[in-house]
């Protein structure tokens, strides 16, 4: 496989998956947020500084009036914004187009055509009253896309690629979100004192990867800090954790690897080394200091990217 | 206009053309009877849904091309029309040998111009439309192509005129275009309306990638036991990418662009995953101009530098071979008749349109005096840049493209406005079809022992009335071409 060839299917995996999260973050932070217990969770501004803080280097001010038009604009159909959930499915086609004499014609035309409902949608009936429908239709159809790669594609160096690009923007976005919550619930606190309480937060960065109703089934307990973030970052069975993640990716890159020999440089010896780190951590490790903790997952995170640039993208 | 109207009411047949559908006596002819008869059926409100669906199928496959409109890129259709155009199996006959004679003697003629230029020595080509060509390439002097081939794909151009003849337009045999329509057409075709293919036996397009790698692997370069071959394209901005895609995908070949590649020790290799690997051949859809910034273009970001020094030392096949444009240059068409007889010792199967050369002194006074009646091209340019239809053109018009030509003849060619026939074109704007000027392009592939002609062909269509430039650049459409087994 060509390296630019490799390098446009990984793009596009991670593109594909970059929309759906951030797909599904608009929708479940702002709908909740209609009727949320207090007062900060339920203020507008704060779910959309949350929102920017979430797809830019957005720096939160309290002071900032943040139109709600415009910023659901930006964050949907902005052509010009390069975190927009239109660029994001406009890259992953981009990729694709690249690339559409490898992946399967039914691959190719499902995100094609997904490319052109996106960029035929309307602004005024988005930001009026189709927020819900339009974050629901990226959210459906990255997940049928995601099918289309698992059903009509050879599971070879092609499929591990795409697989690759999908489980490490899973994990970015994953450690991404815990991020954002982790400062919302930490706003909350400030403002309202520390006998608020945060559980509503918690479940909203649960519902916001999809686990609500897995980390319910079980816990079954209300979800709280820990709890959370055991569950997000190190339970190996649910499938939007950081360690699902990693396992998912160290599958994948030994698919790429046929060299027996052990290489302590490669990319391949890294993913396993950290798999095996985040397998033998307990929750009480990342409790010591969270906001480290989730700072050093993006950390392995850039590492693992930077050595696969090197090792396959290279060209 | 009435939508549940006749859809053939507003047809109104062009005096002076062959109308495809229609005889002199406005009798549907016999091979349209039953699609004829199909078609009336539909109202013009059946016609716009099948037109939809036909569009959207185009675009959800995303077989698209690029163009630039007010300053941006645009993504386009290829304007598609529904009614086949038909090509009995005598007429193909005739086609077929016609185009295949033309390949071989042009190949034959490049390899002597790159060789001992015996044609230019016997007084039969004059030196000076070698020489003054710009797509002339020393480097290629005295060079062997592997297995003797210079242009293994060739696109043909043919018109029926009023006679009812077939006459070549141009031969191209630089990078020719437009085969995955062809293909794309007839899926296309059948997707939407695939009651209309029974009852004709109409004969297979999809074979034809198979075909092209054949000839590719047939003249691999010496020594090597399995080739591997490439596809190159310009990029996914290319305006053909669809179709270099489409190519790779149906050969199963890879699909590589100028950065995925570079040379080493006389060697051309691409830039995989698991390291370099060997390119032994490659269809590039790049010009000559761009494939190598250290032979030619400095500025081009498209090619791959020191890739014809591989090509010189044999350790690589290009497909076509550069410097083939010599060959299929509007100055040279006039001679091919002299070039088959030459040659191959025959009498050429297909008519060529009679040819005024503007560098010479006698056909340069004819052509300044008849302007009105001639279209007038200039040699070097394709896609229908820069062509002047002598008959609607303006006196300023004439007296610009008067100077024009004095300035520098060699550029200029002229031609009798030839009569493109007309073929039944949905336009949706008259909710019905009328008759639409069109052309057909036929596809040859030359290889080591073989040679082959799609049967099939991309038959392009003028989609404004009376326009007589069917280029999809000068938004033309195209039609499913069928060629009947009997």
């Amino acid at each position: 496989m060509l390296s630019r060839v490799a390098d446009n299917l990984f793009w596009m995996g991670r593109y594909l998956e970059r929309s759906e999260h951030l797909s599904r973050y608009i929708n479940v932070n702002y709908f909740s947020s209609l009727d949320a217990p207090n007062e900060l969770s339920q203020s507008r501004q704060f779910v959309f500084q949350s929102m920017l803080a979430l797809v830019s280097d957005y720096t939160r001010q309290s002071d900032k009036d943040i139109v709600e038009s415009e910023v659901l604009y930006d964050l949907c159909l902005n052509k010009e914004k390069v975190y927009s959930i239109y660029n994001n499915v406009s890259n992953a086609r981009k990729n694709a187009s690249g690339v559409r004499d490898i992946i399967s014609t039914e691959l190719y035309e499902s995100i094609n055509s997904f490319y052109h409902r996106i960029t035929n949608y309307s602004k005024e009936n988005l930001v009026n009253y189709d927020l819900y429908s339009f974050t629901t239709e990226v959210i459906n159809t990255t997940g049928v896309l995601r099918e289309k790669i698992q059903g009509s594609l050879i599971n070879n160096d092609v499929y591990a690629v795409i697989m690759l690009g999908v489980y490490i923007e899973r994990a970015y976005q994953i450690s991404n979100i815990i991020t954002c919550k982790y400062v919302d619930a930490q706003v909350a606190k400030t403002s309202h004192g520390n006998a608020v309480d945060t559980s509503y937060e918690w479940s909203t960065l649960l519902k916001s990867v999809q686990s609500y109703d897995m980390m319910r089934s079980y816990y079954r307990k209300t979800p709280s800090e820990l709890n959370t973030l055991e569950f997000l970052i190190l339970n190996p069975d649910c499938p939007r954790s950081i360690t699902n993640s990693l396992i998912e990716i160290n599958k994948h890159i030994k698919t790429l690897n046929s060299c027996a020999e052990k290489n302590p440089e490669s990319a391949e010896f890294y993913i396993g080394k950290t798999l095996s780190e985040y397998q033998y951590k307990t929750i009480d490790d990342i409790e010591k200091n969270i906001g480290e903790a989730v700072n050093n997952i993006s950390d392995s995170l850039n590492i693992i990217q930077e050595k696969l640039n090197t090792e396959f993208f290279n060209y | 206009m009435d939508k549940e109207s006749h859809i053939f009411s507003c047809y109104a047949k062009e005096a002076g053309f062959y109308d495809e559908i229609f005889d002199e006596n406005d009798n549907v002819r016999a091979i349209y009877k039953s699609l004829f008869d199909r078609f009336k059926e539909n109202s013009a409100l059946d016609f716009d849904i099948l037109d939809k669906r036909a569009k959207s199928s185009f675009l959800n496959q995303g077989i698209t091309f690029q163009v630039y409109k007010e300053d941006q890129m645009k993504e386009q259709i290829f304007p598609f029309d529904l009614f086949p155009r038909i090509i009995t199996a005598k007429e193909w006959e005739h086609i077929q040998a016609g185009v295949l004679q033309r390949n071989k003697a042009l190949n034959l003629y490049l390899w002597d111009i790159y060789h001992d230029k015996n044609i230019i020595n016997d007084g039969i080509v004059p030196i000076s439309l070698v020489e003054t060509s710009a797509s002339y390439l020393k480097q290629m002097q005295g060079f062997n192509p592997p297995e003797g081939i210079y242009n293994h794909i060739c696109g043909t151009d043919l018109i029926k005129h009023s006679d009812g003849e077939y006459y070549v337009l141009e031969d191209n045999i630089r990078c020719p275009s437009g085969v995955s329509y062809v293909i794309g057409n007839r899926e296309a075709l059948k997707r939407t309306l695939f009651g209309i293919f029974n009852g004709h036996s109409v004969r297979s397009v999809s074979n034809y990638s198979e075909n092209l790698l054949e000839v590719l692997e047939s003249v691999k370069p010496q020594g090597v036991d399995i080739p591997c071959c490439v596809v190159l394209t310009p990029g996914v901005y290319n305006s053909a990418y669809y179709e270099h895609s489409f190519l790779a995908k149906s050969m199963g070949v890879e699909l590589v662009e100028g950065r995925d590649l570079f040379v080493e020790n006389d060697f051309l290799y691409m830039k995989t995953i698991k390291g370099p690997q060997r390119i032994d051949v490659v269809y590039r859809r790049i010009d000559d101009d761009f494939i190598d910034p250290e032979t030619f273009n400095k500025d081009s970001v498209l090619g791959v530098a020191g890739l014809m020094s591989v090509y010189l030392k044999g350790n690589l096949t290009l497909i076509n071979a550069p410097g083939t444009g010599v060959a299929d240059d509007k100055a040279i068409y006039t001679y091919m008749p002299q070039i088959i007889k030459y040659y191959l010792d025959e009498k050429p199967i297909l008519k060529n349109v009679k040819t005024y050369h503007c560098s010479d002194a006698n056909d340069l006074k004819y052509v300044i005096k008849n302007i009105a009646n001639l279209v007038i091209k200039p040699v070097d340019e394709s896609g229908g840049y820069g062509v002047l239809i002598g008959n609607k053109l303006t006196q300023e018009e004439i007296d610009a493209a008067i100077k024009n030509i004095k300035q520098d003849p060699r550029k200029y060619i002229a031609q009798p406005i030839m009569a493109l026939s007309t073929h039944a074109t949905y336009i949706e704007e008259e909710g019905g079809f009328s008759p639409r000027h069109v052309d057909l392009r036929t596809y040859t592939l030359l290889g080591k022992d073989k040679s082959y002609v799609l049967k099939g062909g991309l038959t392009r269509v003028a989609l404004q009335k009376g326009n007589l430039i069917v280029n999809s650049s000068q938004g033309g459409g195209s039609k499913d071409t069928w060629v009947l087994k009997k």
